[in-house]
């Protein structure tokens, strides 16, 4: 029976790493908090279900057509609205604007896709697989690989490609960068290009597990601050470990505590991660540290 | 203890304040109904709006999560109501709303000590931690019942119409909020405060006592945000978890400041009124996009005015200065 | 388009002028019943605000456009539905029922969830207006003495009773039954009025379990499942959780012999969702197009769910219908009053006692639905259908008990 809970805590902290690794990235960058994060996560929920509904493309199929998408509305993103938010205000400030725009997608989903919740069923969504005692649905497993892989291609590129050693130095210190010759503008957009898309990924992967209606933007934002605040911020390794550990504390409060507590630990876990370690478990100091 | 306030300017404001309150509480005499109920959802914003501004404007650490001392201190006069059954309303009422907000001051207190060593956006994340911890924990202990809703006692006067009862219980709470703002402004720990938001190493280096100065003002910005949502719960009659615990709560505080002019008292007042106006009044009719509106006018509130309303009257004020001085030459 | 700031200003210029003038065209209707109120148009409560919404809205269209209004005292009226959306917010919903009263309107509809239905109607209560109401079931409103709050259904701790009375005549007789309850204050009184009921009727209820008002992941209950092997388990979920649970429970290969979901199965995007999986899940059933219900105004219950979907793209479900019936308990009322004032019709709506598209319209004293003729029936989803199986009075197929397992529905 642990072991079972383990597992699914497991699996549902997968999820919980793909949907905070692009909140992460750009609080690591840019050390911009993006409220609209759970917003677009949810633009690819939806996107994979239409694609799914209309053209009958399975969701796992959709998903790189979605990332470019949602990469080029990242890019869109920062160049016109977030730039100027921050160069014109404060970082604070473009909090605020980050929460306007989730209140826009939020109505505009609510407008295009009307309130209802939608899920996305292909086929195998009712199929498991079992290893002895542990049974885990076909789904779930699928969303888990897709976040592990998603998040190594993500490391693999930050730490070897020439972009992601851009993306680093211009993380560590933005003016150096610049004088090295590094575009910074770019870097920020591509930047949160990339932060857009794997909201993307993320959305599809949980509109493979669970139904989902608008007003879960707020989830998957909020989400997104505990898994980086206890993993640490600006790395995809830290998102893994603190959406895995969330995972897990989630069922195992729900299995031990019941099963009405697993946020209300969550938080105090956040809370806690705060206090005494605010860089969180694997963070180093970026931006949005100092 | 020394004058609790000190320069003209601070008895000039009071004095603003004395006889805007007057003229507000004249007001219900001329408006409808309806009209009072805005008013309402004006002084409530208004009085939550000065509360955050204590810490968070002065300091300039940004509490992403004041929804919680909103929520507590409902649901704690709610529970201490429920306790004291044979007490008459007042009577209840009062003991109550002290007990509310000496609990949410203590509250304050305890996790100020870790949580104020966090600067910048790691506190705004941790008082969004700290408000939900606290909405869970109403809404999933039984004893606490926050899911189940609680009912509040009717301490309205026979004569008087509730409407107007409330919007005075919340403008007379909102004018004891502003006149406790003005006087952290002028104190020795408004001027500390205010070091701090400019520079913290610094302020601490040229011996601001900084950690007291920042628990202080915390726990009186709590108590004050309290004491607003006990008055807000009443006037309510029956309350859910969901009803206090509002991320509104937490995040239009901000957008008031920074609609009228972040730092400032008359800013976050003036924003308040604005919002008001609009969500409630202008855009009440709109059936499906109001939500989409709101986001709208944020969003270019944070584009096109960054510094707020005052930003911009700061501006037009030095501007016509340059001029006169110009045309004087 | 440069967006500097000066047309960002202009834009902003138009959009808070645009709804002044449409408030001015609206006010020039004459001769006509206005009924006002608010409905959660988004938020968590959006999607069955919708469907009373379209349900208020059918009836208005019907009366005015098929019957060309009410006759009330040998004058003819067309009905004027006004709602706001209250976002599921007490204050803004408190505030604009309040405009409502100013404006002069005489009779209001409820919104969803009780602590928004409750502060707004201790407004109307005190004001003197009826309150015709569909999403505020929970015990607390009909235990303030009010007056003049109706409900369409039952308040919540007496909603399954016909549900116990089922599980009470199960063959062969469940062994243990568990119940999951989400965290909020309908789904509560609705689970806590049932186990208290249940456990007078003897019911070996063994377990009590208690979600989260949203859930991400339902594998606590599952394994609770897993290890306890209920006969039957009750979750008072709403839909997308219950939809959640279900599909959970599916692909864990988990199976309980009678799985009832209060809210769910009764959607089609629901069973739409779940396909030949959804067969055999009981779910909480209060109206059924084919009922034989007659109605002065439509005719039946069938013949208003084919009005409805001549004119609504949304898909039926219940609360449309008490949506409608909302209006028409209203129509009934006034036509017995023969009059529009406000006391004289709620008089009328607390004896009324009337067969419409919804069922038997009849209010206890405190508001709420009568338990009897508008309790819930115990629905069940047989070949891809709603249909209801207790009691047998009102049965449209025989229920199947115990459900067929999940691996039989994977083979097809």
């Amino acid at each position: 029976m642990t072991m079972q809970t383990l597992v699914d805590g497991l699996v549902l902290g997968g999820l919980f790493s793909l949907s905070a690794v692009g909140f992460s990235l750009l609080f690591g960058v840019l050390g911009v908090v993006n409220l609209s994060h759970g917003a677009f996560v949810l633009i690819g929920g939806y996107a994979a279900y239409t694609l799914h509904e209309k053209l009958g493309l399975d969701p796992l199929l959709a998903l790189p057509v979605i990332m470019l998408g949602m990469f080029c509305l990242g890019y869109a993103f920062q160049r016109s609205v977030i730039q100027w938010a921050t160069k014109r205000a404060s970082l604070l400030a473009s909090m605020l604007l980050t929460y306007g725009f989730a209140l826009m997608i939020r109505n505009a989903l609510v407008l295009i896709y009307s309130p209802d919740f939608k899920s996305v069923t292909p086929a195998y969504a009712f199929d498991s697989l079992s290893f002895g005692e542990v049974t885990v649905g076909l789904t779930r497993v699928a969303a888990l690989l897709v976040s592990i892989v998603l998040l190594a291609a993500l490391a693999a590129t930050l730490r070897y490609s020439s972009i992601g050693r851009t993306i680093r130095a211009t993380a560590q210190q933005e003016q150096a960068a610049a004088l090295c010759g590094v575009n910074i503008r770019h870097v920020f957009a591509l930047t949160s290009g990339l932060s857009a898309a794997f909201a993307g990924a993320a959305g599809v992967a949980i509109g493979l597990v669970m139904p989902f209606s608008p007003p879960d933007e707020t989830l998957w934002t909020v989400n997104a601050f505990v898994v980086v605040t206890l993993g640490g911020i600006g790395s995809p390794a830290g998102a893994l470990v603190g959406g895995l550990i969330l995972g897990v504390v989630n069922t195992m409060t729900a299995q031990l505590i019941g099963a009405a507590f697993p946020n209300a630990m969550m938080f105090l876990l956040l809370v806690l991660m705060l206090v005494v370690r605010p860089a969180g478990l694997l963070g180093n100091s970026f931006k949005g540290s100092r | 203890m020394k004058l609790f306030v000190s320069g003209r300017s601070a008895w000039v404001s009071i004095a603003i304040t004395l006889a805007g309150a007057l003229l507000f509480a004249l007001l219900p005499a001329f408006l409808s109904p309806y009209g009072v109920r805005v008013g309402q959802l004006f002084v409530l914003a208004a009085g939550l709006a000065v509360a955050w501004t204590v810490l968070g404007g002065f300091s300039g650490y940004w509490s992403f999560g004041n929804a919680a001392f909103v929520g507590t201190g409902a649901f704690v006069a709610a529970l201490i109501e429920l306790a004291l059954p044979g007490w008459s309303p007042a009577g209840a009422f009062t003991v109550a709303l002290l007990a509310a907000m000496l609990l949410n001051g203590l509250l304050a207190l305890v996790i100020a000590w870790p949580i104020l060593r966090l600067r910048g956006i790691y506190f705004a994340i941790a008082m969004l931690g700290v408000s939900q911890v606290c909405y869970e924990l109403v809404s999933n202990i039984d004893a606490l019942r926050g899911a189940l809703g609680v009912n509040l006692i009717d301490i309205v006067p026979k004569d008087v119409r509730p409407e107007r009862f409330y919007y005075w219980a919340l403008l007379l709470a909102a004018t004891a909020i502003i006149l406790i703002a003005i006087c952290v402004r002028h104190s020795k720990l408004g001027y500390g405060l205010l070091a701090i938001r400019e520079d913290e190493d610094t302020a601490r280096m040229l011996g601001v006592p900084t950690a007291p100065y920042k628990i202080s003002a915390f726990v009186i910005s709590a108590m004050l945000t309290a004491m607003m949502g006990v008055i807000y719960a009443h006037n309510l009659g029956y309350i859910t978890a969901n009803s206090v615990f509002r991320n509104e709560f937490n995040l239009n505080v901000i957008v008031y400041s920074l609609l009228g002019g972040m730092g400032t008292i008359i800013g976050p007042i003036v924003g308040a009124g604005v919002m008001t106006y609009v969500t409630q009044v202008l855009l009440g009719d709109l059936l499906d996009i109001h939500m989409f509106i709101t986001g709208l006018l944020l969003a270019i509130l944070v584009l096109a005015a960054p510094n707020g309303l005052y930003g911009i009257y700061d501006t037009y004020r030095l501007r016509l200065k340059r001029q006169k001085r110009e045309a004087g030459r | 388009m440069k967006l500097d700031r000066r047309t960002v200003l202009k834009s902003m210029g138009a959009a808070v002028a645009l709804p002044a003038i449409g408030r001015g065209a609206q006010a020039q209707a004459t001769e006509t019943i206005v009924i006002g109120g608010s409905v959660p148009l988004s938020g968590r409560a959006a999607e069955t605000g919708l469907n009373v919404n379209n349900g208020y809205l059918a009836a208005q269209k019907f009366f005015n456009e098929q019957l060309n209004g009410v006759e009330i005292d040998g004058k003819r009226y067309k009905i004027d539905v006004r709602l706001f959306d209250d976002a599921s917010d007490p204050a803004r919903a408190s505030t604009l029922i309040q405009r409502h009263l100013d404006d002069g309107v005489q009779f209001f509809l409820g919104s969803f969830g009780s602590n928004i239905v409750l502060p707004t109607a201790a407004i109307v209560e005190r004001a003197g207006k009826p309150m015709m109401q569909t999403g505020g079931a929970s015990d607390q409103i009909y235990t303030q003495g009010y007056k003049n709050i109706f409900c369409m259904f039952p308040r919540a701790s007496r909603q399954l009773y016909n549900t116990i009375e089922y599980f009470k005549v199960l063959q062969p007789a469940p062994k243990s039954i568990m119940f999951a309850m989400a965290n909020d204050a309908f789904s509560k009184t609705l689970a806590e009025g049932a186990i208290a009921f249940g456990k007078e009727k003897g019911l070996p209820i063994n377990d009590i379990v208690t979600l989260p008002e949203n859930i991400t992941d339902a594998s606590s209950l599952v394994n609770q499942i897993r290890s306890k092997k209920p006969d039957v388990l009750l979750a008072t979920t709403h839909d997308q959780n219950s939809l959640l649970i279900a599909r959970q429970l599916i692909s864990s290969n988990v199976d309980v012999p009678l799985l009832y979901l209060s809210l769910g199965p009764q959607l089609k995007s629901f069973r739409d969702a779940l396909g030949g999986y959804s067969e055999g899940l009981y779910f909480q059933q209060f109206w059924d197009e084919r009922s034989p219900y007659k109605d002065a105004f439509f005719g039946s219950a069938q013949k208003f769910a084919d009005y409805y979907r001549q004119h609504f793209k949304r898909d039926i479900a219940y609360h449309t219908a008490s949506g409608a019936a909302c209006i028409v308990a209203y129509v009934h009322a006034m036509k017995a009053a023969n009059s529009l004032d406000p006391a004289k019709v709620r008089d009328k709506l607390a004896t009324l006692d009337v067969e419409s598209l919804y069922g038997r319209i009849k209010f206890t004293p405190e508001g709420d639905g009568d338990p009897v003729h508008l309790g819930s029936t115990v629905g069940q989803v047989l070949k891809g259908t709603a249909e209801v199986v207790f009691p047998e009075a009102s049965r449209t197929a025989a229920p199947v008990f115990p459900a067929p397992k999940w691996a039989e529905k994977r083979r097809g």
